[in-house]
């Protein structure tokens, strides 16, 4: 496990003690890296003493980013190209995002396309399918792809979803819940570990919406990201829909949730809209083909006024795709609701 | 339970609606099944749908939709691009549609336009460059020529009017040719295109594509045991092969 404190300081938690036991050590880059220090791994609680200010091209961090935007789909390609056809005006959002794993390819047109987007606008790299929940690992061509692409467009960040979604055999490409235990956590924290080594720059990770917990849960879902994001370095991507689907399905506050995060860890806002349930179905369902509902554009206002920093947010929208014209009236919307006081 | 043999047991489980569920779930957890189930099919159905629209318009919706169940079945994804879900579709449709073959020559197509759409993308040779290189060729230079063409380009023996299809949608009759012909599809720039060639041309194109030199070509469209007249018409097919693969940038390199 390594720690980059800042390009200058790394942490390191090794096991050098006769007895075994972990320890962690502190680099500081000089003429050479040399260790200043070693501790005990419980000394990691203290680690804060070494924390610095969020620096640029530190790799290890992720500074906030303030605005508003929208994931971009193929069909509204054309409204984001057109300023560099006909010299309109640019779509108004500070943002887009794209599914990583479409344009993991080796070329072609969309590829183009997305650097020349990418000329005009922030990008970030949503991935659906790193499964770092998997047990056996992280597929290293997925991995190695992903890289390729981060290093080509040169996202804000690269983010994935806390899930897994394939064994060695198969792959679901759905987002599948893990059971919440130690166990699951020491495997989501070392693939996340893996996959920020290899990228070379910390992740955002999402909470996902889920339709059953495990009857050997040992933690709820805001306690283990919240230890993945401690143990890892890595950022929180905040699914409001998502936690507002989950909440329903497992009868769990949406503030205990919001109160059990590192809200500091939080650099993304993702908001959607869901399939309700119904008697004959009493799950409700992300869908992300309809409008954000009611309820959660709530929870989204008392999320913005919990959370201190600034956030990029933006809304998801997969089918049932409307015009352009319409996402950006929706956009207004978190605007708005961004601002809006709320109640205690 | 290990994590990794709970998460084999959960996707055989998604697979499988007749596998058993972990000892102690109850309702709750059938039913969250259920959405993960229904989540997983039509991940399939949808990526199938999407990449075979010509195909799917052709036979019709319910045998699409059976046949892209049975595919689904027969080989579920395993890739981490829901993209390749759709790879050997080709050959599913053989299977259901024997007596339809030309529904695997359409799905056969939109597979490989699909996969020519994010090759890698390359230089192809221009024909001025190709002259000036050939210039000073002696018979020994020609008959050793090895020619490199752009990633995934293909060719293939087809039995059906394949450009009809395509421009119709899938919604048309196929017209089936009276001897076998040939397709190849490539990149025009970004866009994927293909074009109905002679059998001979798809073999040549083929053959070459695997490392056979111009010499093999002509060898090929002479057939067997050839008079001097034919080995000069396969020498000059040849030569019309070469300039119009040149010209549609099928070339990138000359030499393997």
């Amino acid at each position: 496990m390594i720690w980059f404190v800042s390009p200058r300081c790394v942490a390191v938690l090794t096991g050098l003690s006769p007895d075994g036991s972990e320890r962690l050590q502190i680099f500081f880059k000089g003429p050479r890296w040399e260790v200043v220090c070693n501790l005990p791994s419980r000394g990691r609680e203290k680690q804060g003493m070494f924390e610095t200010e969020p620096m640029q091209n530190d790799p290890s961090s992720i500074a906030p980013f303030d605005g508003f935007g929208l994931g971009l789909r193929r069909t509204h390609m054309d409204d984001f190209l057109a300023p560099f056809v006909n010299g309109s005006a640019p779509v108004p959002v500070d943002f887009v995002e794209v599914i990583s794993e479409n344009y993991m390819v080796e070329g072609g047109r969309q590829l183009r396309l997305l650097e020349e987007v990418r000329a005009r606008h922030p990008v970030i790299l949503h991935g659906v399918s790193m499964s770092v929940g998997s047990a056996g690992g992280l597929d290293a061509d997925h991995l190695a792809r992903l890289k390729a692409l981060a290093d080509r467009i040169e996202p804000l960040w690269v983010s994935d979803h806390l899930c897994w979604t394939r064994t060695s055999a198969h792959n679901s490409h759905d987002l599948l819940p893990l059971p919440l235990t130690r166990d699951a956590l020491d495997v989501v924290c070392a693939n996340v570990d893996h996959a920020q080594e290899t990228l070379g720059r910390a992740m955002l990770i999402e909470n996902p919406s889920s339709y059953l917990t495990f009857p050997e849960d040992e933690m709820s879902e805001w306690e283990f990201l919240s230890e993945m994001a401690r143990r890892t370095g890595c950022y929180l991507l905040l699914d409001v829909n998502n936690i507002y689907v989950s909440s329903q399905n497992h009868g769990f506050a949406t503030a205990d949730y919001l109160a059990g995060l590192p809200l500091d860890r939080v650099r993304q806002i993702h908001l959607a809209g869901h399939d309700p349930a119904t008697p004959e179905r009493p799950v409700i369902i992300d869908t992300h083909d309809r409008a954000v509902a009611d309820p959660v554009w709530a929870f989204f206002a008392q999320a913005m006024a919990a959370i201190e920093q600034p956030v990029a947010v933006m809304i998801e929208r997969d089918a049932n795709i409307p015009p352009l014209s319409e996402l950006l009236a929706e956009l207004d919307q978190a605007r708005a609701y961004s601002s809006a006081p709320v109640a205690a | 339970m290990s994590l990794l043999a709970q998460q084999e047991a959960f996707l055989a489980a998604i697979l499988d609606d007749e596998a058993p569920l972990p000892p102690g779930w109850g309702k709750r957890h059938q039913l969250g099944m259920q959405v993960y189930r229904g989540n997983y099919r039509s991940a399939q159905m949808d990526a199938l749908a999407d990449t075979y629209t010509r195909t799917a318009a052709y036979v019709g919706a319910d045998a699409f939709r059976q046949a892209s169940i049975n595919h689904a079945i027969a080989r579920p994804p395993s890739h981490w691009t829901i993209d390749a879900a759709g790879e050997g579709f080709a050959q599913t449709c053989a299977q259901l549609f024997g007596g339809n073959p030309e529904a695997e020559e359409l799905a056969w197509l939109e597979w490989v336009m699909l996969e020519l759409g994010s090759a890698p993308d390359c230089t192809p040779l221009s024909p001025e460059e190709f002259a000036a290189t050939s210039a000073g060729f002696g018979d020994a230079e020609w008959m050793g020529l090895r020619l490199t063409f752009q990633p995934r380009a293909v060719a293939r023996i087809v039995a059906h009017d394949l450009t009809a299809l395509w421009q119709a949608g899938g919604e048309a009759a196929a017209h089936r040719f009276e001897g076998p012909q040939g397709c190849i599809a490539w990149r025009e720039g970004e866009r994927p295109t293909f074009k109905l060639v002679s059998a001979g041309a798809a073999e040549v194109f083929n053959a070459m594509a695997l490392g056979a030199a111009y010499a093999d070509a002509i060898t090929i469209l002479a057939g067997d045991a050839p008079s001097p007249e034919a080995i000069q018409q396969a020498a000059t097919a040849a030569g019309a092969m070469l300039g119009d693969w040149l010209s549609e940038g099928l070339i990138t390199a000359l030499g393997a």
